[in-house]
């Protein structure tokens, strides 16, 4: 059979086609759209499940999440170097000092929150607003360990040949090695007492790792012990793990993760509206439902019945750490995980 | 016995040497034929590369001071050096497991017949068709402290106290034996079925024994199979980064964290940049030297 090569119809065809797609990127653009980053996993499906409906109904706003952890949203936006690939960064303290260290964020203006007031004091300035809570702590399996107090029983039997260590890449490992070091005699900016305790009773510890695989070893049995955040014990008790959290003797320390307009983004007025429904009472409230487990900001939502806490003002009392001190020191630390913990 | 599979080599296997090709007609456009991919490759790999060696060259993590405190702070220090070094054992215990597994493979994949070749190479090609991360979890299943080998180990009475397998180097190469493994066939098999049946036949003619005829003539003839298989298990597995922090953990530190954690946690580019130039240049090193090897042993063989 031969192919007809052109007919006046088909160039028709090709012609109207080209000027739909031309046409294509105003239409989403009169709706409305934003590119939000996530942190992946549970971060990820909330704000699929829930957020990303939630704004559509009540702004019309396409919610695009691009699933990246926060140092790696830091990088990229660098690497992009003004031209950012996405509207809203979400941050850990950490990467959020390093970010307005870059001038990576929009002077953020908390007024233009309606939620404002729903949020207790402080939780918006002038570089972001707090978003949600995450509070850190030891989880351990009950059916193969007692319940440990203290960061100082990680040392010891029977915890220490259960432990997954990980080091000083996330917020929450450097913030339990700090406080396992305070114990020692170290501070916020001397981690070294820690780092020489763990080398004593090294050969017995069961895992180290990097952060991403622990929940996984947890799982498999790899480790009954380990430091973490009350949301992942909480997913991980979802999926049937044997798990809970402990607050450790000296206090679960306590951070905050915030979201930073991306400076230099063209959807000003959608990155506000898009803020201000996640720390609203609606998206909060859904998020601290299971499967999610998220620690709200909001104050007239409730807070979970298994959170080590009764309202958010008591997370106050919790240990923080002063994250523009540790910064600096970050590297170092991480140099020297890597020689101390080195096979 | 078996050799009559061997005939039924696909195309695609066969040997395409410049002798029996096109000739000269094609010769300019053959070169104008490959423009697309060089310029991509160029403006894909070469210029980041160039980039990378640039950013090298620069002092602090803001990429402000151009000089060579990277290169010095990265050499100055003994522990990088150990850390290349396990990098390439790594690679070449890694490379040893899969000849010492994958050979046999082939050789019996040689005396199969027709259907059963299929049915092996389907099995061969298959874990590629998974993605890394779904096979280096399973090996999590598989070598954890619950997992199935001690499980198997502790239910026969041979241990009482798990294995420890996960987070070792044992527990590693076991695993990127398996995942790296089709990268030592599909060579190895390609050059093998090409060889002459007859061969065989004549070396046992002559009187020599299996074994004999195995190493005076199948192996160095399935040389240049061998030597592609292990450039690319070797360089598969030196920059295997799931692989080797997922099943080794991080107390084993190989380039790769090394990389990582300079470019994505603490943003030193210019480190990150100078530990991936160094993995580069190991690891190309050793790739260089066996192919040279693998020539020169097959220019041995043919005059």
């Amino acid at each position: 059979m031969i192919r007809q090569p052109f007919s006046r119809r088909n160039l028709l065809a090709g012609a109207s086609a080209l000027g739909g797609i031309s046409f294509l990127p105003g239409l989403a653009h009169a709706k409305g759209s934003i590119v939000a980053t996530t942190y992946p996993g549970t971060w990820e499906d909330a704000y699929r499940g829930v957020v990303a409906p939630m704004l559509k109904k009540k702004d019309d706003i396409d919610l695009e999440l691009a699933p990246l952890f926060a140092m790696d949203q830091i990088g990229k936006a660098k690497a992009a170097r003004g031209a950012p690939p996405f509207d809203v960064f979400v941050l850990d303290p950490g990467p959020r000092i390093v970010g307005m260290d870059g001038g990576l964020f929009e002077k953020f203006d908390p007024k233009k929150l309606a939620n404002l007031g729903k949020l207790p004091a402080g939780f918006a300035d002038d570089v972001g607003v707090q978003v949600s809570a995450q509070v850190v702590g030891i989880a351990y399996n009950p059916k193969k360990v007692p319940a440990p107090k203290s960061w100082a029983d990680l040392l010891k039997d029977p915890w220490v040949s259960r432990l997954g260590l990980t080091g000083f890449q996330t917020t929450f490992g450097t913030s339990s090695l700090i406080e396992l070091s305070k114990l020692f005699g170290g501070s916020l900016t001397n981690i070294d007492p820690a780092l020489a305790e763990l080398k004593k009773v090294l050969p017995k510890i069961a895992a180290v790792g990097l952060p991403a695989a622990m929940p996984g070893l947890f799982q498999q049995g790899q480790c009954d012990v380990m430091y973490t955040n009350t949301q992942t014990v909480a997913t991980l008790k979802g999926k049937g793990i044997d798990v809970e959290f402990v607050k450790p003797e000296s206090g679960s320390i306590a951070f905050y993760t915030t979201m930073h307009i991306a400076k230099g983004t063209a959807e000003l007025a959608n990155a506000y509206k898009y803020l201000d429904l996640v720390v609203g009472k609606e998206v909060q409230e859904a998020l601290t439902k299971p499967p999610y487990n998220f620690v709200p900001v909001n104050k007239d939502v409730p807070l979970p019945a298994d959170l080590p806490m009764k309202s958010l003002d008591e997370m106050t009392k919790y240990v923080e750490h002063d994250w523009s001190k540790i910064n600096p020191l970050r590297a170092a630390w991480i140099e020297k995980f890597n020689k101390e913990m080195a096979k | 016995m078996g050799s009559r599979s061997l005939g039924m080599t696909p195309p695609s296997l066969r040997d395409t040497s410049p002798a029996d090709g096109g000739g000269k007609r094609f010769a300019l456009a053959e070169w104008q034929l490959a423009l697309p991919l060089a310029l991509a490759f160029a403006a894909l790999f070469l210029a980041p590369l160039l980039l990378l060696v640039g950013v090298s060259f620069f002092n602090d993590d803001k990429i402000t001071q151009p000089g060579f405190g990277s290169w010095v702070k990265f050499f100055g220090d003994p522990f990088n050096y150990k850390v290349i070094g396990d990098t390439l054992l790594l690679g070449v215990k890694t490379v040893c497991a899969t000849i010492v597994v994958g050979y046999p493979l082939a050789l019996v994949y040689l005396d199969l017949g027709a259907r059963l070749q299929k049915v092996l190479l389907f099995i061969i090609i298959m874990p590629l068709l998974l993605s890394v991360v779904v096979r280096t979890f399973a090996w999590i299943v598989v070598l954890g402290r619950e997992g199935m080998v001690n499980q198997v180990l502790i239910g026969l009475g041979l241990i009482s106290e798990p294995l420890r397998l996960l987070q070792t180097e044992l527990g590693l190469v076991i695993s990127l034996t398996q995942i790296e493994m089709p990268l030592m066939l599909l060579p190895l098999i390609s050059v093998m079925s090409r060889l002459d049946p007859n061969l065989r036949d004549a070396s046992a003619a002559l009187g020599a024994s299996r074994w004999r005829t195995l190493f005076t003539v199948i192996v160095p003839l399935s040389m240049p199979g061998l030597v592609a298989g292990c450039l690319l298990v070797f360089a598969s597995s030196t920059t295997a980064f799931i692989s080797q922090t997922v099943i080794g953990g991080v107390r084993l530190i190989y380039l790769p964290l090394l990389i990582w954690q300079q470019s994505l946690v603490v943003y030193n580019w210019p480190l990150a940049a100078v530990a991936s130039l160094s993995l580069v240049v190991s690891v190309l090193s050793v790739i260089a030297a066996l192919s040279y090897l693998g020539r020169r042993s097959s220019g041995h063989l043919h005059g």
